[in-house]
């Protein structure tokens, strides 16, 4: 298992990407499927800079990289404030333009990208957000 | 990221290279705010380069044409998107608010 910890800040959103895409492109994804591990940790860790810290630099994300038989399993732990994924209503895509609300995209995108998307928020104030995807899907 | 402005004739071309994430989309739609505000309701994003774009960058681009849209000023057209970047916009449900076109030039004579 990898492990790295990242300023809560969007200038670390590169640096998380080219850590994912280093050991996604080890564990044999394809590009489409490095593509959308990338964009699912990029929204995440956007969520919690935006929604968990309230802003950046007020925390740290810290990621780990597990390698499973059939894909890969990462975990976000942050100490920010948790909330309710259910909370935040899905994106209607199919609405027109004019009407569309804008907001859940990132997690939209998240659980369309990844095979499971799992949020444990603790009382000791460590909030884990669990991603696994699995190859040739 | 870095972009380069080319005002044209009958729009704009704004040609991208990098991530377009929460990091950067700031200041990409500073720039096509700024651009519609001196007339360049016609604007064409090049995103040839563009080797990343997040649910943040997208809705830049969304609300910009939100805006072309509303105020009957004009509109915005994407050039030369890479397969993956495109991927996100038809996750999102965006791919149909756009007019996608294979290369600049092309993008700027459907002006």
């Amino acid at each position: 298992m990898k492990s790295r910890t990242f300023p809560g800040n969007y200038k670390s959103l590169e640096t998380i990407s080219e850590f994912i895409i280093q050991e996604a492109q080890y564990f044999e994804f394809s590009p489409a499927e490095v593509y959308a591990i990338q964009t699912a940790v990029d929204e995440a860790c956007a969520n919690i800079i935006d929604h968990a810290y309230g802003g950046e630099n007020l925390g740290q994300i810290e990621i780990q990289v597990q390698k499973l038989k059939e894909g890969i399993k990462i975990i976000l732990h942050d100490n920010g404030v948790s909330f309710d994924p259910d909370d935040i209503p899905a994106p209607d895509i199919t609405s027109p333009l004019e009407i569309r609300e804008e907001g859940g995209l990132g997690i939209f995108f998240m659980q369309k990208l990844m095979d499971e998307v799992i949020f444990n928020f603790s009382q000791s104030g460590t909030n884990t957000l669990t991603m696994l995807k699995y190859r040739g899907d | 990221m870095e972009f380069i402005i080319k005002q044209l004739k009958h729009c704009a071309l704004v040609e991208i290279n990098g991530r377009i994430d929460s990091y950067t989309s700031p200041r990409i739609d500073e720039t096509i705010k700024s651009l519609i505000a001196d007339g360049y309701c016609n604007l064409v994003i090049d995103l040839k380069k563009v080797t990343f774009i997040s649910s943040s960058g997208i809705l830049v681009l969304v609300n910009a044409q939100k805006k072309c849209i509303r105020n009957s000023m004009g509109q915005i057209v994407i050039s030369s998107i890479p397969e993956l970047v495109y991927s996100s916009f038809k996750l999102a449900g965006f791919d149909q608010l756009f007019e996608f076109y294979d290369d600049a030039t092309t993008a700027v004579g459907s002006f």
